[in-house]
C-alpha cells in the first residue's frame, strides 16, 4: 500500500468543488423541488447554483495555473496545460448553462438532474486534462461520456432525442472498447500504465514493437471518435441533431476539447515512436476538414450544419497537432478558445431562435435581420469567425495554426486548409444570406435574456481574441510549453 | 499628425456603425450624416495631399503601434506617393457614392454603415505598412461588399455576390499563404513591410518566385487580370450604382496597388521574374476586355468589360518595370477611378429613370436630355483616351513605358484603343443620337444633385488631362525609388 500525503488532495480542490456541486444540486432539489407540481413550471435556481459553483471552481483553478506537480504517484498531472483546459471546460459549462436556463424546462421537468449531469461530465473532462495514467484516463473518459449519453436522450418526448442517445451509447461502447483494448496492449507490452514511464520505455526502444504500435493506433482511434475526426465522424450529425440543443452546444465544444485534452499527453508520450506523426495527423486533419466542409454544404438544419462544420473544425485543430511542436500545440490551444467562443455564440442564437419560433431549419432564419438585427449580426459575427475572417477570433486561430504547420514544413496541409476555408465560407455565408436577403416574417422576435447574456459574452470573446490575441496566445504558449516539459 | 491616417480609418468605421443605430423613424438623417462623415475623410485626405512633401522619399505621416508582439506585427500606417492618390480617390469616390445613393430606401442605416465600412477597409489597405494589417483590411473590404451587392443589388444578386466573395476569398487566402511563407522565409520573423524589404532581397530567386506567385494570385483576382476576371461583370451588373462606382473606382485598384506596394520592395527577384507573364496577361486583358465590351448590349456590362481592358493598361505599365511604366500605371489607376466612376454614375442615372440599360431601348436622347447626353459623350471621350483628358495621359505613359521592354505588346495595346473607340462611340451614338426613341420622350435631365455628384469627376478628368504634373509630381519620388529596385 502506497501512502498518499493528504496535502496532495488540495491540488484537486477544483474537481472536488465540481463533484460536490453535482451532489448538492440533486440533494437541494429533493428538499426544495425545482419543479412546481401545482403550476407545472420549473424554477431556475438549479441553473444559477450550477453557474455559481462552476465559477467557484474556476477561481480555485487560477492559483494552480502556474504550478507544475505530479500527484498520487504519477496518475494526476497538475500543470499550466491542465489548468488551461480546466478553465476552458468551466467557462464552456458556465456559458452553456446560462444559455439554456429557459430552454431546458421546455423539454424536461427534471432540471436539477440535468444540470447535475452536465456538471459531472465537466468534472470528467477536467480530470481528463490532468490524467497522466491509462486507467485514470479511462475512468475520466467514462465520467465524461456516461452523463452525456443520458443528456443526449433527455428530451424523452422527442423520438429523435432517444434515437440520438442510442447512437451515442453505441458509439461510446465501441470507442471505449477500442481504447481499452489499446490500453491493455500497451500495458501488456511495456508493463507500466503511467504516461511518463510509457514515454521513457518507448524512448529506450529503437524499433517499433508491433504490439505497442497496435496499442497506440487503437488508443488514437478512440481519441479520434471523441474529437469527431474523420473517418470516425459518422455518428456526429445524427447525435447533434437529435440531442437537446443545450447538450449539442456542450458536446460541440466541451466533449471535443476533452478528447484533445486526453490526446495531447498520450501523443507527447508516444513522440519517441519512430512513426511519421506529421503525416498521420496531417492526413486525418485533411480528411476531416474536407469531409466536414463538403458535408455541411448540403445541410438544411442548422444543428446538422454546425455538426459538419465541427468535424471540419476538428480538422483545423488537428493541423496544430500535425505540426507536432510547442508552437503547434499552442496554436491548437488558442484555436480551442476561438472555436469555443464562436461556436457557443452560434448555438446561443440557435437556442434563442428555437425558443422563439420552434424551428432549427436554416430556411426559417429568413428575415431574421429585420425581426432582430442584433441577433442576426451576432450570428453573422459567429459564422464569419468560424469561416476565419479577420478581426474575429477564427482568423487569428487559423492563422496561428497554419503558421505552425508551415513552420513544420507541412505546406501541402496548409494548402488543403486554405482551400477548405474557401469551401466553408460558402455555407457559413449562406446562413447570413438567408438572414439578410431572403424574405421572411417581419414581426419582432422575443429574446431570451439569459441566452442573450451568454451570447454577448461569447461575441465579446470572439472580438477580443480576434483583435487583441496576444494575452490568450501567451497563456496558450505557456500551457503548451509545460506539455513539452519546458 | 501621426494620428491622421488612423483617424481616416476609424472615423468612417465607428461613425458608420453608429449610423446603423439610428432608429428607422429618423432614417432621413442617415444620408446627410454619412455625407458629413465621408466629407470629413475627404477633407482630411485633401489636407494630407496639401501637406505631403513630394520631394522627400519614404513614408510620411507614419504611425507605428505594437499590436501582437508575439508575431512582431504592428499597427503600422504611412503614406508615400504611391498611396496618397489612392487615399484621395477613395475619399472622393466615397463622398460621391453617398451622394449617389439617394434612391436607397430599404434598411438605410445598414446600407450606409456598410458603405462607410467599405471606405474604412479601402483606406486601411492603402495605408497599411504591415502585412497582417494589409491582409486584414483586404478581407474587411469583402464583407461590406458582399452584403451591399446581395441586399441592395439587382435580380441576380445572390449569385453575383457569392461569386465575387468566393473568387476574391480564394485569391486572398492564396495571398495569405504567400505572406506566411514570406514571414517564415526571411529570418527577421516580422510582418513589417519596411523591415522585410530590407531583408528579403537576399532570398533565393526560386523562393521569391514561389512566394510572389501565391501573393500575385490574390492581387490578380482583384485587378482583375484575365483569366481571373469572370466575377467582375456579374458583380458590376448586379451591384447598386454607388457600389459599382466604388467597385470599379477603388476596389480594383487594390490589386494593382498591391503589385506595386508588395512586389518590387518585398520580392524584387520574384517580381522581376513574373513581369513577362504579367505583360502577356495584361495585353490579353486589354484586347479581350475591349472585344467583349464590343459585343455587349447592356450599358453597364460595356462599362464593366471596359474596366477589365483599362486595368490591363495599368498592369502593362507595372509589367514594364520602368519609371515611366510605373508612373503611367499610377496615373491610369487614378484616371480610371475618375472615369469609371463617372460612367457608372451615368449608367445608374439612366437606369433610375428608365429601368433598362439595353442600348436598343434608347436612341436620340440628346434631344430630350442634353446635359445627361453631353456628360455621357464627355465620359466616353475621356474613357477612350482623348488628349486633354486624364485617360490619355495614363495610357500614353503606359505605352511609352512599355515600348522599350515589350515593343510588340505596346503596339498591340496602342492599337487596342481602336476597339475602345469602337464600343464607346457605338454606344454613345446609338443611345444619345439618331432618331428619338418614343419611349424616352419624357425622360428627365440631370438634377442638380446628380450634376453635383458628377461635376467633380469631370473637372478632375480635365485637370489631370491638362496639368498631369499635379499628380505626377506627388508620385514621382516614390515611383522612381520602386523602379530603381526593379533595376530595368
Amino acid at each position: 500500500m502506497i501512502l498518499v500525503p493528504a496535502s496532495e488532495y488540495a491540488y484537486l480542490l477544483p474537481e472536488i468543488i465540481v463533484a460536490l456541486l453535482g451532489v448538492l444540486l440533486i440533494v437541494a432539489d429533493l428538499i426544495w423541488p425545482a419543479y412546481d407540481e401545482a403550476t407545472g413550471r420549473s424554477k431556475t435556481w438549479p441553473a444559477y447554483l450550477a453557474i455559481v459553483g462552476l465559477i467557484a471552481a474556476a477561481v480555485a483553478v487560477v492559483p494552480l495555473a502556474s504550478v507544475s506537480k505530479t500527484l498520487f504517484n504519477g496518475i494526476i498531472q497538475i500543470d499550466p496545460l491542465a489548468a488551461f483546459f480546466k478553465l476552458l471546460f468551466l467557462g464552456i459549462g458556465v456559458l452553456v448553462i446560462l444559455m439554456s436556463v429557459n430552454a431546458v424546462p421546455k423539454f424536461t421537468r427534471w432540471t436539477a438532474e440535468f444540470y447535475a449531469l452536465m456538471v459531472w461530465t465537466i468534472l470528467g473532462s477536467m480530470l481528463l486534462a490532468s490524467a497522466a495514467e491509462l486507467f485514470t484516463i479511462f475512468l475520466s473518459l467514462q465520467l465524461t461520456s456516461l452523463p452525456l449519453i443520458v443528456l443526449v436522450g433527455y428530451a424523452k418526448r422527442d423520438p429523435r432525442s432517444g434515437e440520438a442517445a442510442l447512437k451515442y451509447l453505441l458509439l461510446v461502447l465501441v470507442s471505449t472498447s477500442v481504447l481499452l483494448y489499446g490500453m491493455s496492449l500497451i500495458y501488456g507490452a511495456l508493463g507500466t500504465s503511467t504516461l511518463s514511464e510509457i514515454g521513457a520505455a518507448l524512448a529506450r526502444e529503437k524499433t517499433i514493437n508491433p504490439i505497442v504500435a497496435m496499442g497506440l493506433v487503437l488508443l488514437l482511434t478512440g481519441f479520434a471518435f471523441k474529437i469527431t475526426a474523420a473517418p470516425f465522424h459518422y455518428w456526429v450529425p445524427d447525435a447533434y441533431e437529435g440531442a437537446p440543443t443545450p447538450v449539442t452546444a456542450f458536446m460541440s465544444v466541451g466533449s471535443k476539447f476533452a478528447g484533445f485534452a486526453l490526446a495531447l499527453r498520450v501523443i507527447v508520450a508516444a513522440e519517441a515512436v519512430p512513426l511519421n506523426w506529421h503525416l498521420i495527423f496531417g492526413v486525418i486533419a485533411a480528411i476531416s476538414m474536407t469531409l466536414g466542409n463538403l458535408g455541411a454544404i448540403r445541410q438544411k438544419n442548422i444543428k446538422r450544419m454546425l455538426a459538419y462544420s465541427g468535424i471540419a473544425q476538428a480538422g483545423y485543430l488537428l493541423v496544430g497537432v500535425a505540426a507536432f511542436s510547442s508552437w503547434g500545440i499552442a496554436s491548437l490551444l488558442f484555436y480551442t478558445l476561438a472555436y469555443g467562443a464562436a461556436n457557443l455564440a452560434a448555438f446561443a442564437v440557435v437556442i434563442i431562435v428555437a425558443n422563439a419560433i420552434k424551428s432549427e431549419q436554416i430556411a426559417d432564419y429568413a428575415g431574421l435581420s429585420k425581426r432582430n438585427p442584433l441577433l442576426a449580426l451576432a450570428l453573422t459575427i459567429g459564422l464569419l469567425s468560424l469561416a476565419g475572417f479577420p478581426l474575429m477570433a477564427g482568423f487569428m486561430a487559423k492563422f496561428y495554426v497554419f503558421l505552425s504547420a508551415a513552420q513544420a514544413g507541412l505546406i501541402w496541409l496548409v494548402a488543403i486548409g486554405v482551400i477548405n476555408s474557401v469551401i466553408s465560407a460558402y455555407y457559413y455565408l449562406r446562413v447570413a444570406f438567408v438572414m439578410y436577403v431572403s424574405e421572411g416574417p417581419a414581426e419582432p422576435m422575443k429574446i431570451d435574456p439569459q441566452a442573450a447574456l451568454a451570447l454577448c459574452v461569447a461575441i465579446a470573446g470572439v472580438l477580443f481574441l480576434g483583435i487583441i490575441p496576444q494575452a490568450a496566445m501567451v497563456a496558450a504558449a505557456r500551457a503548451a510549453a509545460s506539455l513539452f516539459g519546458g | 499628425m501621426q494620428w491622421l491616417l488612423a483617424a481616416m480609418i476609424v472615423v468612417p468605421l465607428v461613425g458608420g456603425i453608429a449610423l446603423s443605430l439610428i432608429p428607422v423613424s429618423l432614417s432621413r438623417f442617415v444620408r446627410p450624416a454619412a455625407l458629413v462623415l465621408s466629407g470629413a475623410v475627404l477633407a482630411a485626405s485633401a489636407w494630407l495631399w496639401y501637406s505631403f512633401d513630394a520631394t522627400a522619399g519614404g513614408m510620411q505621416f507614419e504611425l507605428n503601434l505594437p499590436w501582437i508582439p508575439g508575431l512582431n506585427t504592428a499597427f503600422h500606417l504611412g503614406v508615400d506617393g504611391l498611396a496618397l492618390p489612392m487615399v484621395f480617390l477613395t475619399a472622393l469616390l466615397t463622398v460621391l457614392a453617398v451622394v449617389a445613393s439617394r434612391s436607397i430606401d430599404d434598411r438605410v442605416g445598414q446600407y450606409f454603415t456598410l458603405l462607410l465600412m467599405l471606405e474604412a477597409g479601402l483606406m486601411g489597405v492603402f495605408v497599411s505598412l504591415d502585412l497582417i494589417l494589409f491582409y486584414l483590411f483586404w478581407e474587411v473590404v469583402l464583407i461590406p461588399m458582399y452584403f451591399l451587392i446581395s441586399i441592395w443589388g439587382g435580380a441576380n444578386r445572390s449569385y453575383a455576390a457569392l461569386k465575387f466573395f468566393i473568387y476574391t476569398l480564394a485569391g486572398s487566402l492564396a495571398m495569405l499563404g504567400g505572406i506566411i511563407a514570406l514571414y517564415l522565409a526571411t529570418g527577421a520573423k516580422t510582418f513589417d513591410m519596411l523591415q522585410i524589404a530590407q531583408q528579403s532581397a537576399v532570398l533565393p530567386r526560386s523562393v521569391q518566385i514561389a512566394i510572389f506567385i501565391a501573393i500575385a494570385v490574390g492581387l490578380a483576382v482583384k485587378v482583375p487580370i484575365f483569366p481571373l476576371h469572370t466575377w467582375l461583370p456579374d458583380a458590376h451588373v448586379e451591384a447598386p450604382t454607388a457600389v459599382s462606382v466604388l467597385l470599379a473606382g477603388v476596389l480594383l485598384k487594390m490589386g494593382s496597388y498591391g503589385f506595386m506596394r508588395l512586389g518590387p520592395t518585398l520580392l524584387p527577384e520574384g517580381f522581376k521574374a513574373l513581369l513577362p507573364l504579367l505583360a502577356i496577361l495584361a495585353v490579353i486583358s486589354i484586347v479581350y476586355g475591349a472585344a467583349v465590351a464590343l459585343m455587349q448590349t447592356d450599358m453597364k456590362k460595356i462599362v464593366a468589360y471596359s474596366s477589365i481592358s483599362h486595368m490591363g493598361y495599368v498592369m502593362l505599365g507595372i509589367a514594364a518595370g520602368t519609371t515611366a511604366g510605373f508612373l503611367g500605371a499610377q496615373v491610369q489607376m487614378f484616371s480610371h477611378g475618375l472615369i469609371a466612376g463617372l460612367l457608372f454614375l451615368l449608367v445608374g442615372t439612366v437606369y433610375e429613370r428608365t429601368h433598362t440599360r439595353e442600348i436598343s431601348a434608347f436612341g436620340g436622347i440628346a434631344k430630350v436630355v442634353p446635359i445627361l447626353a453631353g456628360t455621357m459623350v464627355f465620359a466616353a471621350f475621356a474613357s477612350l483616351g482623348l488628349p486633354g483628358m486624364s485617360g490619355f495621359i495614363g495610357e500614353f505613359m503606359v505605352i511609352v513605358g512599355a515600348i522599350q521592354p515589350y515593343t510588340v505588346y505596346a503596339v498591340i495595346a496602342a492599337f487596342a484603343v481602336i476597339l475602345t473607340v469602337g464600343y464607346l462611340l457605338w454606344m454613345v451614338r446609338r443611345v444619345a443620337f439618331g432618331p428619338l426613341n418614343k419611349d424616352r420622350a419624357d425622360m428627365k435631365d440631370l438634377t442638380l444633385s446628380e450634376g453635383l455628384s458628377m461635376a467633380p469627376l469631370c473637372l478632375l478628368i480635365v485637370f489631370v488631362g491638362v496639368y498631369p504634373q499635379a499628380l505626377i509630381g506627388v508620385m514621382s519620388t516614390s515611383v522612381e525609388a520602386l523602379a530603381r529596385l526593379v533595376g530595368r
